[in-house]
């Protein structure tokens, strides 16, 4: 089964992607920051998702930071990051990071679940 | 401080010193040719009364002739007659003397008169009393001294009475033309001190005309340098001030504006997370249909559907707002034309089978790529066949039409619905307008999705346009540019080529 990672700090839009995502039959593990978005990916050691999914702005730790981290120790596992971006030059930056797709909010729930079965398909 | 009178003080001054000048020059030149007038009016009397005087010398002398040798043999010289004669004489002497007072050549000749008339009176006439006949070598040579000093005093009167009418004529022409440069001079002293007056008017006014102009020109930090006499320099000020003030207002409205983008932008940002939400899970209900009922199914669509259109509102709202603010940006990357219509084709096509429209899909064969944001362009598709969609009635056709057009694609949307009026096209593209008619009264939407289509086409440096005319249906064109290094238009399988139709 696909394993999701998502991190999001909106509780409702957490529960949601959750609840939708599972649906779609994918395994879904959340976080509602980057500080434990972090964590979880550490309890998950080598049994680690598929793709992740990442809010950029969350408080603690912001998914660009968790993306920078998480492409710091190497890892070349897909990261989506769920991007408001008012500021224009942020997708850009993003992309530099390492990030592999970047999804404007609010998503289109067709995009979404497209861009998550593309990856996972390419990751496999 | 620096002096700076008013205009009217400048200008009371200027004539005030015009007019002391012209007076001054006047006065000068009328007393000076009327003091030349008299001068001369009294040189002529003098000489005239020394041309008398000089007669009665004259006289004197042939008296005293006639007294020391009378014509007549039977009259004899006579002592007394030579004396009354010599007393007249020095009586015109002395008369003479005091007219040539002035002149010493006149009185050298009067005194050569005198001392000749008394040498001969010594040397001549007292011997002739005397009965003694003086040499007549002696006589004729003093009898001719006294007649050429006499003839030399009446010709130097003479000389110098034309001397003194010359003299006048020269002074009184000289005197005219003095008062005619000092005129000239007043009259040009004005025309300097005018010309002044309006020198220092000109460039401060030059700079106010500029700075006016520049000002309406939409230059709102205008100032002009205050200068030039006191109401001209109160009118600079004020222009200033009126300048401030503009400045002012401008400022005040770039940040009222700038607050009204920033609460938009806000406001629909913040709108857009909790839609999401609403609509996400409603769309998960009518996506388990089976655990409800057919009238919780019906409410679960209804959300999921309004919380649709929420989300679109929004959406257009926050474009808008970033487009006002100048953050509308879009990522354009090389596009193939035909699975873009296609997308939103199949995306539309729904809609069109709902109003039972019948809608085409075309894509010119071969047509190069495009430089364009996939989605934004997929956007302003879906807003025009919207539209389109929208404000034709039941069974109408609506085409979607690519094509290539010089170095450009063309897209254009057209139906055969009511179509729109000149008035109408002029606004189409104004946001919050809609078309006004009674068959569009049930029409819905926020009258943004044009204006947006228009802002997106014009960040791809591309033109929107739209044609029609009532009754005839409506297009609704625009053209972007082919991608430079776009790929030819082969990769499509041929099979896919021809967009499918739907009743």
């Amino acid at each position: 089964m696909t394993r999701l990672l998502v991190a999001d700090d909106s509780e409702t839009v957490l529960l949601m992607l959750e609840r939708r995502l599972e649906m779609e039959g994918y395994e879904v593990v959340t976080a509602r920051d980057g500080v434990e978005a972090l964590d979880r990916l550490q309890e998950l050691g080598s049994q680690g998702p598929d793709v992740i999914l990442l809010d950029a702005m969350m408080p603690n730790k912001s998914g660009t930071e968790v993306l920078e981290e998480i492409r710091g120790k190497g890892s070349d596992v897909p990261i989506v990051m769920i991007s408001a971006h008012l500021d224009a030059q942020e997708p850009e930056r993003m992309r530099k990071l390492g990030a592999t797709d970047i999804i404007p909010k609010p998503f289109e729930w067709e995009d979404l679940i497209g861009k998550i079965e593309e990856l996972a398909h390419d990751g496999a | 401080m620096r002096v700076n009178p008013s205009l009217t003080a400048r200008l009371r001054i200027g004539f005030l010193v015009l007019f002391a000048l012209l007076l001054i020059v006047s006065l000068l030149g009328v007393g000076r040719l009327f003091q030349i007038r008299v001068n001369y009016e009294d040189d002529i009397t003098r000489y005239f009364q020394l041309e008398l005087q000089s007669e009665r010398l004259r006289s004197g002398f042939i008296l005293e002739q006639a007294a020391a040798r009378p014509a007549t043999a039977h009259q004899k010289p006579s002592q007394g007659e030579l004396d009354a004669a010599a007393a007249s004489f020095t009586n015109a002497a002395g008369e003479a003397r005091k007219l040539t007072e002035n002149d010493t050549e006149l009185t050298q000749k009067l005194n050569r008169l005198v001392i000749s008339q008394t040498a001969w009176r010594k040397a001549v006439a007292q011997p002739l009393i005397h009965e003694e006949v003086p040499p007549a070598r002696v006589e004729s040579k003093l009898t001719s001294a006294v007649t050429n000093s006499g003839q030399a005093l009446a010709s130097g009167t003479s000389a110098a009475r034309a001397a003194a009418r010359e003299d006048a004529r020269t002074e009184t022409r000289n005197t005219t033309i003095l008062v005619a440069a000092g005129l000239g001079g007043a009259l040009l002293a004005a025309l300097i001190l005018f010309s002044g007056l309006i020198n220092s008017m000109r460039a401060p006014l030059g700079r106010l005309v500029e700075g006016a102009r520049r000002l309406a020109g939409g230059d709102l930090r205008t100032r002009v340098e205050v200068g030039g006499p006191v109401e001209i320099a109160s009118l600079g000020r004020a222009f200033n001030e009126m300048a401030n003030s503009l400045e002012r207002d401008a400022r005040e409205r770039d940040r009222v504006e700038q607050m009204k983008d920033d609460f938009v932008l806000t406001v629909s940002h913040e709108l857009r997370t909790p839609v999401t939400v609403v609509k996400g899970f409603a769309e998960m209900l009518t996506a388990q249909r089976k655990g409800l009922n057919s009238r919780q199914y019906e409410a679960a669509e209804v959300i999921a559907e309004s919380a649709g259109q929420l989300q679109k509102m929004i959406n257009d709202l926050l474009d808008l707002a970033r487009s006002d603010a100048g953050k509308l940006r879009i990522e354009p990357e090389i596009t193939a034309v035909r699975p873009l219509a296609q997308r939103i084709g199949r995306q539309m096509r729904p809609h069109f089978e709902g109003k039972e429209q019948q809608f085409t899909v075309s894509v010119e064969k071969d047509l190069p790529d495009i430089e364009a944001d996939a989605g934004r362009i997929g956007q302003v598709l879906a807003n025009l066949l919207t539209n389109a969609n929208k404000y034709s009635p039941e069974g109408s056709q609506v085409r979607l039409a690519a094509t290539q057009v010089g170095d450009e694609v063309e897209f254009a949307v057209s139906d055969n619905g009511p179509g729109l009026d000149e008035e109408q096209l002029e606004h189409v593209f104004d946001r919050f307008w809609r078309a006004d008619s009674s068959e569009s009264q049930s029409v819905g939407g926020t009258g943004l999705g044009l204006a947006i289509a228009k802002s997106l086409v014009e960040l791809h440096g591309g033109a929107i346009s739209a044609n029609s005319s009532p009754g005839e249906g409506a297009t609704f064109r625009f053209v972007l540019p082919i991608a430079k290094d776009g790929r030819p238009k082969r990769k499509e399988p041929s099979s896919r080529t021809k967009a499918g139709a739907a009743s």
